[in-house]
């Protein structure tokens, strides 16, 4: 039996448009915060993100949980690059210190020292910011794509008919084999298989993951015998293959293509002009004294 | 050596010159500054290409063979194993399961799948399910995309599904050994001449490449000998061990090699500070649960008669 993403029909600004401009837009932006390391054109990106998020229609208690998760893995990733000023190193050279707090003890002959620095708070910030902009437009994928429409979406974006149908497989099965470890796991537990204790060296961690990785896969592979005849007996794969559903494209996703080309082509040439790496705002250097 | 492995060898060296000339061009006669090294996203997608290449060229070399039908079969497969692939990573990136990493050998029991899949079933099917695989497990736990470690990870799926091709599955496993061993043993040697290199992969970025880490891909390494002559009848355990062996090497010192240009890394960091830490771990696993899958997978054949 699927289980399947929580998608449902709304009236938004993502499902205003056809799914394959939307993926491609998705794409653009995602190509695009890859090029700045500077928050005045990250924020830019943001603040797309956050319309996006507000106008999809996605209520509060359907994306709760993922939001969590997000929220906590953003904010600590970016707190440990705040704390070890790691990953920053290649976009300043100069770090303006604030303030430096030393630790009062050492460890090991090494004193922990905490230098909070203009540069490295505020590169914090701009790597929140881009994070999360990443973050929100993806997570809001499975809840606005109509699964219905995975396979078509895919094809229409120039993928071969089997590579199209293979994705639209691939993300039908995700949520299920999600719930396939879940029963495994449980099933396991009520063998006295424990997962969340393991001890041992490490080859010994590793053998006792095969109780579970092992049952999900071949459990996986024998269900796949069954689809497999489904499709050969509705002849997949003999001639081009013909779709349910249809997309067609209308004047609004070609502006959103276009737009998101468009971006796409600004955000390269800043790039090429120099703009866009990290930039610390003049008064808060002055303000540490640098 | 071989026809077909000539062929190879040939298209991979002309087109990692290819290569070359782009980023030479690019960086150093126009002298754009992003694109010399330092961060260049740009490159992110260039190795992509070169990743792509890289398969295109094998495939090219050896067009005649069954290996590379994609029926009904191999899309079903290749669907399966991608989604197996990411909820593994996302389960066990630290979401669901926070496991202990033993000294920074952190548990990433989920790339046995793209080798088995690989082996069991191919490379483009070995392929698929390590880049989409990637790409949705990285894209469920929130990490963002990384292009060049999709592909990574697809040739390590890929370079799995290569014994398909050859009808003797036997002889070739020898070179490989001595292959995968070589760069091993190259690795660890640039490990201990560089001791103070930062793990890449670990919080708080700021420590030092354990031993356990350094020595992890030597170990792993013993441990696939150790399959290897102890299955040495069992012809599909030991191929399969080996080859997902030199997967792993190539695919993930693939991902490693290119962020030194893509994120300005000097070679010495990307290779212990990132590929150790990565490629030495995954070798573990390769060892001890793809030849549990290639039993199981076996007795399933046996069972249904297919």
């Amino acid at each position: 039996m699927l289980v399947s993403w929580r998608y449902r029909d709304r009236k938004s600004l993502i499902q205003w448009f056809d799914p394959r401009a939307w993926l491609i837009f998705y794409a653009c932006f995602l190509v695009c915060t890859l090029f700045f390391w500077d928050l005045r054109f990250l924020s830019f990106f943001f603040v797309i993100a956050v319309v996006v998020l507000v106008t999809s229609g996605v209520t509060w208690k359907e994306m709760r949980r993922a939001f969590f998760f997000i929220i906590g893995f953003v904010i600590f990733y970016a707190l440990l690059t705040f704390l070890t000023g790691r990953g920053g190193v290649e976009a300043y050279k100069q770090e303006h210190l604030i303030r430096s707090l030393a630790a009062p003890f050492t460890v090991f002959g090494w004193r922990p020292t905490l230098n909070i620095s203009v540069e490295r708070s505020f590169f914090a910030v701009s790597q929140l910011a881009r994070v999360f902009s990443v973050a929100i437009m993806t997570i809001l994928i499975p809840y606005t794509l109509n699964p219905a429409l995975y396979g078509i979406t895919f094809r229409g974006l120039g993928f071969p008919d089997k590579i199209a149908y293979a994705m639209d497989l691939t993300m039908r099965f995700i949520p299920t084999f999600g719930r396939d470890f879940q029963l495994t796991m449980d099933a396991q537990r009520a063998r006295g298989y424990e997962l969340d204790k393991i001890r041992g060296g490490l080859i010994q961690q590793v053998r006792k993951l095969g109780p579970i990785i092992v049952p999900v896969t071949i459990h996986a592979i024998i269900g796949s015998e069954d689809i497999i005849d489904a499709m050969d007996l509705r002849a997949f794969g003999i001639g081009p293959r013909s779709w349910l559903e249809q997309l067609i494209y209308r004047r609004r996703d070609r502006i959103l293509i276009a737009a998101g080309v468009l971006l796409l082509v600004l955000s390269f040439a800043l790039l090429v002009l120099g703009y866009g790496s990290f930039w610390v705002p003049e008064f808060l250097v002055r303000l540490a004294g640098g | 050596m071989n026809k077909k492995l000539v062929g190879v060898v040939v298209a991979l060296v002309v087109i990692l010159a290819i290569f070359m000339l782009f980023v030479w061009l690019g960086g150093g006669v126009l002298g754009v500054s992003r694109f010399q090294t330092g961060e260049n996203p740009v490159l992110r997608f260039v190795f992509v290409i070169v990743g792509l290449l890289v398969a295109l060229g094998v495939y090219l070399g050896t067009k005649e063979s069954k290996a590379w039908e994609v029926g009904t079969r191999q899309v079903v497969w290749m669907a399966i194993g991608a989604a197996l692939y990411a909820v593994f990573s996302w389960l066990f990136n630290g979401t669901v399961f926070v496991v202990p990493s033993v000294s920074q050998v952190a548990l990433r029991p989920a790339i046995a799948i793209p080798m088995f899949f690989g082996y069991a079933f191919g490379p483009i099917v070995g392929f698929f399910t390590g880049a989409v695989g990637n790409m949705f497990g990285d894209a469920l736990t929130g990490f963002g995309l990384y292009p060049q470690w999709s592909i990574g990870n697809g040739l390590i799926g890929f370079i799995a599904g290569l014994p398909m091709l050859f009808a003797d599955k036997k002889k070739s496993l020898d070179s490989v050994l001595i292959a995968g061993g070589v760069l091993a043993a190259v690795a660890t040697v640039i490990y201990f001449l560089n001791r103070n290199e930062i793990n890449q992969l670990v919080y708080p970025f700021d420590q030092p490449v354990s031993l356990m880490a350094g020595i992890s891909i030597l170990f792993g390494f013993m441990l696939v000998l150790v399959v290897r002559f102890a299955f040495g009848k069992n012809i599909d355990i030991a191929a399969a061990v080996t080859w997902g062996m030199l997967g792993n090497i190539l695919g993930i010192g693939f991902a490693a090699i290119s962020d030194i240009w893509i994120n300005g890394y000097s070679p010495a960091t990307a290779i212990v500070g990132e590929f150790l830490p990565a490629a030495g771990p995954n070798l573990i696993f390769a060892a001890i649960l793809v030849p549990l899958l290639v039993v199981a997978y076996a007795a399933v054949q046996r069972q249904s008669g297919r």
